[in-house]
């Protein structure tokens, strides 16, 4: 018998809401008491999270950050289970799951690092930044873009980035804290951002780079799946890496039901994978 | 009052001791190991654990979405993902820890050959028994096909007889007008045991863009929505198997040691868990000890005395449509 590695590597916590912000957009950031999930996350991971006891069906969210005891999530109320979670009181306890799946295989401080996050898909990438920051990654850029308004105020970036328009300004505080430079993309004519696609901001910084450092740099990428095929695409065009984290529908959450399994195009042929353990981080040319 | 020593919620199954009468149910948990990545899960609480559908060949399963959460239930239409008989053999059964509990392989074809085939092949392998799937909704040829048709599923068990001296259990469907006929067909063709129930099958729809949710158009349904059903179909099939002693493995939507008990006392002996385990991981724990306290509370020191202990209100008629 070969005992497999996984055992215990998932927590079952109550977790009771320390905090919770509300965002324009129906936007939400709530922090979590979860100890032993905060202690073992990884960007990249999520926790699967009953939103209601009426709800009993949990759902997937990323981990946003996690610090000490505690880990913070961000979502949009878009559905019943986000919308029940949004109307959760502080000082509530909520069954959660995690940290669960594949996190994003962060890249020696060698390799240029561009994150590019979408929406709600912004989450995983900043937990990324918060540990390339960490670890003194010197070339790391974050480009996020939304669609409706950002949860945190943008600020104007202190970081000079080439290849930008100048009045491509707009930043995300957070990350500006821990020196990581960033800017914002959105087709709504915020101030500051980026004027476009977020895969389009990327595609500038790539441009700005040597070929050769262009090459080697990592891509990491979460957000709508067709955010996603073009991050997948500006990876084959400037001959880089890429990961993405893909969403599915979800049962377990642990590898049991095979219920949110998606397309992988492997070497011996196409496989369905699941995305909560085997994923959600997949090689994007295997995807794509 | 309390008595000293514990009651034992040990039992055999068809000659395999199982340490408790719960079962991890097929498609639930994966090819065993799964559920194990959760902290403090431990298959030591359950008496065995019921492995995904495997076929002949491997097979890919259903285009996305698979799942869709219904008002107390899941609808799933997973399509049998599976990596092939021969793969389970020899990469995944290898990896299992049979000195935690019993593994039972689930079989699913679509002709009886392959049925046949499969059974017989687990019946060259460690798996401590076979349960035949002649219920799987999610499948165009074979699955519900043979189980709803008496003298298929009858066949089909035949076959697999044929191919195992293992345990041989049918899984029943409840998609079919007369289930006692069913179990009595498959009895007198050598089952062993018999599941019931599988899930019913069911669909749910997008109303935004008028399409099916599911990428399989419709779905087995499962969890407490199916439970009231779950449990008169159990009662109807012990009214079959209690005169042979075959034990019946109960499941549909229990989540809780009080539901496990109503299906022991309609006539299961062992009780299956499946989409409770996606509500809480830890469930089996929880129903193990809340099914020693009743026993306790009762003074009963084991469950054999509850198994078909329901006691009617008058003549059980089975198939009356009392509305
Ligand atoms: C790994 C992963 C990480 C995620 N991280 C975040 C995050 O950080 N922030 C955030 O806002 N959202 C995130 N999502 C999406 C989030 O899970 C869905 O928005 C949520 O499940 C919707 O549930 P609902 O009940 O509100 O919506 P409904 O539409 O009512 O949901 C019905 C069912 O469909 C499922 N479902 C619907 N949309 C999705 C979806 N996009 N992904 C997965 N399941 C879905 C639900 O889980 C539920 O079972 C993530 C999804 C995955 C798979
Ligand atoms: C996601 C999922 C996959 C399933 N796959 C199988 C399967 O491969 N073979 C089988 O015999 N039953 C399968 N079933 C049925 C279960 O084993 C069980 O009979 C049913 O779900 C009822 O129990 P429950 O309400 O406790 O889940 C599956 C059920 C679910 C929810
Ligand atoms: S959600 Fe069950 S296997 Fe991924």
């Amino acid at each position: 018998m070969r005992p497999n590695s996984h055992r215990g590597t998932i927590f079952l916590e109550e977790g009771e809401i320390l905090q919770r912000t509300a965002y324009e957009g129906e936007q939400y950031l709530l922090r979590l008491r979860a100890p032993a999930c905060a202690k073992a996350a990884r960007p990249g991971q999520f926790i699967h999270l009953r939103c209601q006891e009426a709800l009993p069906l949990r759902r997937p969210l990323s981990i946003l950050r996690a610090q000490a005891d505690w880990i913070e999530l961000l979502f949009r109320a878009v559905g019943r289970g986000t919308r029940a979670l949004a109307r959760q009181p502080v000082g509530a306890r909520l069954s959660l799951l995690g940290p669960i799946g594949q996190p994003f295989q962060l890249p020696s401080s060698e390799k240029p690092v561009l994150l590019i996050g979408g929406g709600i898909g912004i989450p995983p990438l900043v937990f990324a930044a918060q540990i390339l920051h960490r670890r003194n990654h010197g070339r790391v850029f974050a480009a996020f873009g939304s669609e409706i308004p950002f949860p945190f105020a943008p600020k104007p970036a202190e970081f000079l980035v080439s290849g930008l328009p100048p009045d491509v300004i707009a930043a995300m505080p957070l990350l500006e804290d821990w020196g990581i430079p960033n800017r914002l993309a959105s087709q709504q004519g915020y101030p500051g951002c980026f004027s476009g696609y977020v895969t389009d901001l990327a595609r500038r910084w790539l441009q700005s780079l040597e070929p050769t450092a262009a090459a080697q740099t990592e891509i990491l990428a979460c957000g709508p799946q067709p955010m996603l095929a073009a991050a997948a695409d500006l990876a084959r065009a400037f001959g880089c890496a890429c990961q993405v984290s893909l969403e599915a529908f979800m049962a377990c959450g642990v590898g049991g039901c095979a219920g949110c399994a998606v397309d992988v195009h492997t070497a011996q042929g196409l496989a369905r994978k699941r995305v909560c353990v085997d994923g959600p981080v997949f090689d994007a040319h295997q995807i794509f | 009052m309390q008595t000293a020593s514990a009651p034992q919620l040990g039992l055999d199954f068809c000659g395999l001791s199982f340490a408790t009468p719960l079962v991890l149910l097929s498609g639930c948990v994966g090819f065993g190991e799964e559920y194990t990545r959760v902290q403090g899960f431990s298959h030591r609480e359950v008496g065995a654990v019921c492995l995904k559908g495997t076929t002949l060949a491997p097979r890919l399963g259903n285009a996305p979405h698979r799942l869709c959460e219904t008002p107390g239930g899941l609808l799933n239409a997973i399509g049998l993902q599976n990596p092939g008989v021969d793969a389970v053999i020899r990469d995944i059964l290898p990896r299992l820890d049979f000195s935690e509990t019993r593994f039972i392989a689930n079989v699913s074809g679509s002709t009886v050959e392959e049925y046949a085939e499969v059974t017989r092949r687990f019946d060259d392998s460690p798996v401590d028994a076979i349960e035949i799937n002649i219920s799987c909704p999610n499948v165009k040829a074979g699955g519900v096909a043979f189980g709803n048709d008496v003298r298929m599923s009858a066949q089909v068990v035949a076959a697999c007889r044929r191919a195992t001296k293992k345990p041989l259990i049918t899984k029943l469907s409840p998609n079919q007008t007369d289930i006692a006929a069913n179990a009595r067909a498959c009895l007198e063709a050598g089952s062993d045991a018999f599941s019931v129930i599988n899930t019913l099958m069911g669909m749910a729809i997008d109303i935004e863009r008028r399409v099916p949710v599911l990428g399989n158009n419709q779905g087995g349904l499962s969890g407490p929505a199916i439970k009231p059903i779950a449990l008169l179909k159990v009662h109807q099939v012990y009214q079959v198997c209690k005169a042979h002693g075959v034990p019946i493995i109960g499941q549909g939507g229990i989540t809780s040691s009080e539901d496990a008990l109503e299906f022991l006392i309609a006539g299961a002996s062992a009780l299956g868990i499946g989409t409770a385990l996606f509500y809480d991981p830890l469930i089996c724990g929880k129903i193990n000890r809340g099914i020693a306290d009743y026993l306790r509370r009762h003074g009963l020191d084991r469950i054999d005395p509850l198994i078909g202990s329901l006691r009617l209100h008058g003549e059980f008629t089975g198939d009356s449509c009392d509305q």
